[in-house]
């Protein structure tokens, strides 16, 4: 990144779903790319194989959609693809069909997002119906994204 | 129960009863079993069981049933001890021994038992002069007499039972008696009776080391009785007059010196008693087991000293016959693998226990053989040492042979003045060159090569937690170390001429690999052995090297070794100081190549040498030859450079009586020579950021380097001079690759070291300049990005984030680098990004990483800053922290923690925030700010209306922070340690604040105290104990005794009063507690006398009822009646010293 001309202003647009970034830059609890797939790093070792080996890295990820453990070890000069993580709080104001409907920052609604398939998924439904006024977590990285925490809204 | 039913049926009941013990799981219930266990306990408790366990003993054939009425017998005669007929006891004695006597075929853990039962009859008798057990001695000897092995190995197990019970030690029985009994009885034990075993093991091993050919049996006989020698001479002698020491005692140290009392002189100094160790070991060494025995005998000898030597020549004798005996032993043998550990242990115990005056009072041709044999020792156990590491044995007895010689050399060579001027030197040389041969490879080394010269060579995976070789064997080259400078004249040019034909050779190799690639680029791999041979050469030659020139120290300024120094001033009429500048100032040329190189500094030549190797690494990475490279290699040049640079770079002359000309005129103040090593150390530096950012281990090292170059304002002052540090400043400032890709540790600390060259001395404007170019960068980047209009829409994008990211690192880099001169600076730059902090906590409420990196900003801060900060200053970061804490918990509010990495990472934020506080609350215990501050004069009138205060700061912390804690949280040693230390030091400091916390956070504190206290780590427990006294103070201060925290100080003094006077404590408690307990009884003076009437009730026995009397009395004389008054509280805990020491014994019971 340089230290001029340094553009934010583009927004999601054009923006690539993952960057690149040295091994040994990554970081435990940050997130890489592993067999294809966005996720976070729960463990990181480094090895060498004899004293004057170079250092090799060994991640273990979870993935923060599926919940699935990958593992992956490379040469520590080795640049590994970063996924672009997105969080997003909406408020829910409608369930139908097994999607959410949304509230958006500028007034839009979005109903494109599936109500999880999951415990969380029916405690959304439940507070939701009891009326409580709840805002959900909306976590979204290559292309996919979930709803992963609940909060009560504050006034 | 026992008394109503008859014996018969006792033993029924019993026998059922263990079957149910010692049936399967599987078979009976949990409540059967309970129930059988009962019925045991029950038995063992019954008033006078002796008529019914003597039944039992004859009639039952079940073992577990012997065994627990054997316990029940020991029990019983301790409990009923003083209504016993003394002429009962005694028979029963006889008859327990009858007994084991007339049953050899009894198993082993019952027959154990039962003389376990005779030992503690022994021991309690042996402080009632009204009966006499010493008959025993006499039945033993006669055991001994009667050649029968079985009937011998019998005798043995009775002397063993009474050594352990005797001993005071974790293998003494539990009997309920006080650590008074058990010291006294230890005293009077080992004045007579100890010697009287030790005489007749003594003479057991004569008997035996004078027949030639011994059966099985009778081995194993000899076996046990060298075994209890052994116990005899590691026994841990009870000085007389001991005071308040011995519960201390009751948990021995493992390896106990031989310090008997003076009654054993006359054992100790028969020539005899020394001579039979020696002769039974040559019998017996190459039985490894029982050799292990012997040759502890014989270092626990070498380990004699105190009152049992009359004078100074008695000791000389001694040792003399000492090492007469070592050399005669070890002379003309090929020593067993099985012996080396041993006999090493023996040399070390004489070396360190006996002074150097008795060295060299011994004939010097004896010194001189002995000096001679450790030599020889040393060299031949680091060979094999070596071996065993080839040959990746489980067991390294070498090496913790030659671990144990090589500390011996420390200390010998250590006070080298009592020896004549160079007596060690060839010595030294012997060691030195084997160990150099040892790490060096074929041909001219042995590294690596089997017994019979096979090379083996295998690539491991070493796995980041493996300790780099400079910690794993940093002792032993610190040994070396030392030698090489006793030895400077031989070692400094043997170091150099193989350091510099290694780097020869390592040129020569990359070369050729490199013509190799350009021929064919792209050909498969090379075979590496013979660089990788060459790396781990030169990577022992410079730990060597660098432990021979420098020593490492922590925070003092460490010296030029004075060996070094003086080997350079001898040598300078030789030197010629341009050639030596030369030979320093052209690391890319062959040394050997500059004309008249002979006449370098030596000690300069060897330095030389280590940056001809880190030149040559250097030029290989500019060839892209990095992937050839060792970063192990890369690390230890670094490691060197740091070392060298602390000890010798800018010399300050003021430091020595005597200074090396060639080392004054090569690195001293404002010489070119120092000018041209820092620039480059610093070239070194950047380009190992840029090729070995992959490397995190190396990198560390690297910037580490770095801090040391600035850390000193002297050696910063010529940093600064050098356009490449300002590059690096630059580079850094604009986060340009390569160095945004280092690790976060990395960029903090480079950030630091940046920091600290800006205090360097230079004029204003260049000052205005440099920090232009490194801290206002990262203020306008931050500024540039958090100020965008839409910020909020874009704070998620990676490269947003990154930038903030990296900022947040800057910053705690920043706060580390705060010293006393700069912090005015630091902390105004730092006040306003902390501020813009508290806006990022909001917009990254759910990016926890970020979260914890903000809050880990202001630790720093608070860490680093808060003691140096007037009042003024003080509040602002108070505000601060305020505010932060209040959107951390309004964003906490209801928050669900789901995290796939649960753990303690998890609890990294309420870590953080405990640490904040906790750093906050340090200004009151740790202020350097003056009051005179200067900003106190430009904002007159602040400190009259402060707006917030520190307390209302960390209260408002502890109640976010108390709800959150759980008992399961308490598990986290981390989190647990932080939580005490804070709710210590807010007892300590805001006592007043305590009962006006809302009810259920007050309860929820009074618990964690008493948790605290009881059932944590002596540490925990400590903490809180020092936070009962302030609480108690404030409780007397207002006066209220309905107020709940009254209440709770009531039951607070029941506690202490208990550990302190009941419990085992640790002694280092003594005062933390005594404090806390003379408050509590200011405060409840009836509660407290009741708590003293009640336990002077439950004693039976009038003496020691008047004696506890007293001494509770002389207790509170001195604080009669208790005031929270200084010195009556003084007077208090020097009384309460004496108590412990007069009646402690008495009432803590084992």
């Amino acid at each position: 990144m340089a230290d001029t001309d340094v553009d934010f202003t583009t927004g999601d647009a054009g923006a690539s779903s993952t960057f690149p970034m040295q091994c040994s830059a990554l970081r435990k609890n940050g997130f890489v790319v592993l067999k294809m797939r966005p996720c976070k790093i729960v463990e990181m070792s480094t090895s060498k194989t004899g004293k004057h080996g170079h250092a090799k890295v060994h991640m273990v990820g979870i993935d923060i959609f599926s919940g699935k453990k990958y593992e992956d070890i490379c040469p520590s000069t080795h640049n590994m693809d970063v996924p672009n993580i997105k969080r997003q709080d909406y408020q829910v104001i409608g369930i139908a069909d097994g999607y959410l409907s949304l509230l958006m920052d500028n007034g839009d609604v979005r109903e494109d997002l599936k109500l999880p398939d999951s415990d969380l998924g029916k405690e959304i439904e439940s507070k939701y119906e009891a009326g409580e006024e709840i805002l959900i977590s909306v976590l979204s990285a290559m292309g996919e994204e979930a709803a992963v925490a609940i909060k009560a809204m504050t006034k | 129960m026992m008394a109503a039913v008859g014996a018969g049926e006792v033993i029924t009941q019993l026998e059922s009863a263990a079957k149910v013990l010692m049936a399967p799981p599987s078979m009976v219930s949990n409540e059967q079993r309970q129930h059988a266990e009962h019925i045991f306990l029950s038995f063992r408790k019954s008033k006078s069981p002796f008529a019914v366990c003597k039944h039992i003993l004859e009639t039952s054939k079940v073992d577990y049933v012997l065994f627990q009425a054997a316990t029940a017998i020991m029990e019983a005669v301790v409990r009923e001890w003083i209504l016993l007929e003394k002429s009962s006891i005694e028979s029963l004695r006889t008859f327990l021994l009858t007994y084991v006597l007339q049953r050899p075929n009894l198993q082993k853990y019952v027959r154990e038992q039962i003389l376990l039962a005779v030992a503690v009859i022994v021991k309690r008798g042996s402080l009632d002069k009204s009966i006499d057990c010493k008959g025993i001695f006499h039945e033993v000897s006669q055991l001994i007499s009667s050649g029968n092995p079985t009937v011998q190995t019998l005798a043995c197990s009775i002397l063993t039972a009474l050594l352990s019970e005797f001993s005071s030690s974790s293998k003494t029985s539990n009997i309920g008696l006080s650590m008074e009994f058990h010291g006294s009885c230890k005293r009077l034990f080992q004045e007579e009776d100890l010697r009287q075993i030790f005489m007749l093991t003594v003479e057991v091993l004569q008997e035996f080391s004078r027949r030639d050919n011994m059966n099985a049996q009778m081995s194993s006989v000899f076996q046990r009785y060298l075994a209890l020698a052994n116990q005899v001479l590691s026994w841990n002698f009870l000085p007389p007059n001991l005071g308040r020491h011995y519960i201390a005692m009751f948990e021995s140290s493992q390896n106990v010196m031989l310090k008997p009392t003076e009654s054993w002189r006359e054992t100790f100094l028969d020539s005899r008693v020394m001579e039979l160790f020696f002769t039974v070991h040559r019998k017996i060494r190459e039985d490894s087991d029982m050799a292990q025995d012997s040759l502890q005998c014989l270092a626990q000898l070498a380990s004699m000293h105190g009152p049992v030597f009359p004078d100074e020549s008695a000791q000389v004798n001694y040792l003399a016959r000492l090492v007469e005996g070592l050399l005669g032993m070890i002379n003309g043998i090929e020593i067993e693998d099985s012996e080396a550990v041993g006999i090493s242990n023996i040399i070390s115990n004489l070396i360190t226990m006996f002074p150097r005056s008795n060295l060299t009072a011994i004939p010097s041709e004896l010194f001189n053989s002995f000096v001679n044999c450790l030599t020889h020792l040393t060299c031949s156990f680091g060979r094999s040492a070596a071996l065993e590491e080839v040959l990746d044995k489980d067991d390294m007895v070498y090496m913790e042979a030659y671990d144990k010689l090589l500390e011996s050399w420390l200390t010998l060579v250590q006070d080298e003045k009592h020896f004549h001027k160079g007596f060690f030197i060839q010595h030294a040389v012997q060691v030195f060159n084997s160990y150099i041969q040892c790490h060096l490879a074929a041909p001219e080394g042995t590294r690596n090569l089997t017994a019979n010269g096979m090379a083996s060579h295998e690539e491991e995976e070493i796995s980041e937690l493996q300790e780099d070789d400079r910690e794993l064997f940093s002792d032993q080259l610190a040994s070396i170390g030392m030698l090489g400078r006793i030895a400077a004249d031989h070692c400094i040019p043997l170091l150099t001429s193989l350091l510099e034909d290694r780097v020869t050779r390592l040129h020569g190799q990359l070369q050729r690999h490199q013509q190799h690639l350009l021929a064919s680029p792209g050909s498969g791999s090379v075979d590496n052995k013979v660089l990788d041979d060459l790396y781990e050469d030169i990577h022992w030659l410079i730990l060597v090297t660098g432990c021979l020139l420098a020593d490492e120290t922590q925070g003092e300024t460490p010296l030029i070794p004075p060996e070094i120094m003086e080997y350079s001033i001898k040598h300078s009429t030789e030197v010629d100081i341009n050639t030596t500048l030369q030979v320093l100032g052209s690391p890319g040329e062959k040394a050997s190549s500059i004309p008249g190189c002979n006449r370098t500094d030596s000690a300069i030549r060897l330095l030389s040498s280590v940056l001809r190797t880190s030149e040559v690494e250097s030029r290989a990475t500019r060839a892209n030859l990095t992937d050839l490279l060792s970063p192990q290699m890369g690390k230890d040049i670094v490691w060197f450079l740091k070392r060298w640079s602390k000890t010798y770079l800018l010399v300050d002359e003021k430091l020595y009586d005597q200074i090396s000309i060639p080392f004054s005129a090569a690195f001293g103040a404002d010489t070119e020579g120092a000018q041209w090593i820092v620039g480059y150390i610093l070239e070194k530096v950047i380009n190992n950021l840029s090729v070995w950012s992959s490397e995190s281990d190396l990198a560390n090292d690297t910037v580490e380097l770095l801090v040391t170059l600035v850390e000193r304002r002297e050696r910063a002052n010529v940093v600064i001079q050098c356009e490449n540090w300002w590059n690096l400043a630059k580079q850094f400032a604009n986060r340009t690759p390569p160095l945004h890709s280092l690790s976060s540790s990395v960029q903090r600390t480079l950030m630091k070291a940046l920091v600290l060259g800006g205090f360097a001395h230079m004029d204003s404007e260049t000052k205005q300049q440099y920090w232009t170019e490194v801290l206002q960068p990262l203020q306008q980047r931050f500024m540039n990005v958090i100020n965008q209009e839409n910020f909020q829409q874009i704070c998620q994008e990676e490269e947003v984030k990154q930038e903030i990211i990296a900022t947040l690192e800057a910053l705690c880099g920043i706060a580390e680098a705060t010293q006393i001169d700069n912090v005015v600076i630091l902390f105004n730059f730092l006040m306003d990004f902390l501020n813009n902090c508290i806006g990022l906590m909001e917009i990254y409420k759910n990016t926890p990483e970020t979260v914890n990196l903000i809050i880990e900003v202001f630790v720093e801060v608070a860490h680093k800053q808060i003691c140096y900060l007037g009042e003024s200053k003080s509040m602002k970061l108070y505000e601060a922290c305020l505010t932060l804490l209040q959107v951390y918990s309004k964003n906490n509010l209801g928050r669900k923690r789901v995290d796939v990495s649960a753990e303690e990472d998890q609890y990294q934020d309420l870590l953080l925030i405990m640490e904040l506080l906790t750093n906050l609350l340090s200004k009151e215990f740790i202020d350097f700010s003056d009051t005179d501050e200067v900003f106190r004069g430009q904002e007159p009138g602040q400190a009259a209306d402060r707006s917030v205060s520190a307390a209302d700061v960390v209260l408002y912390g502890v109640n976010i922070v108390l709800p959150l804690m759980s008992q399961d949280l308490l598990k986290f040693p981390s989190l647990c340690n932080q939580y005490y230390k804070l709710i210590t030091f807010i007892c300590e400091i805001f006592p007043e604040k305590i009962p006006q916390l809302p009810d259920d956070l007050f309860k929820s504190l009074m618990f964690s105290l008493e948790l605290g206290m009881t059932s944590m780590s002596s540490e925990v427990s400590q903490l809180c104990l020092e936070a009962l006294t302030p609480l108690a103070e404030q409780c007397a201060k207002a006066q209220e005794t309905e107020s709940p925290l009254f209440a709770a100080t009531r039951h607070f003094l029941k506690l202490v009063f208990d550990m302190l006077v009941l419990q085992k404590h640790n002694t280092e408690m003594t005062v933390a507690a005594g404090e806390a307990l003379y408050t509590l009884v200011c405060l409840h003076q009836a509660e407290y006398s009741e708590l003293v009437e009640s336990l002077l009730s439950s004693q039976q026995d009038p003496v020691i009822y008047q004696r506890l009397a007293d001494a509770f009395n002389k207790l509170t004389a001195s604080s009669s009646p208790p005031t929270l008054d200084r010195k009556q509280k003084m007077a208090f805990l020097k009384s309460l010293e004496e108590f412990v020491a007069t009646v402690g014994g008495l009432l803590c019971v084992k």
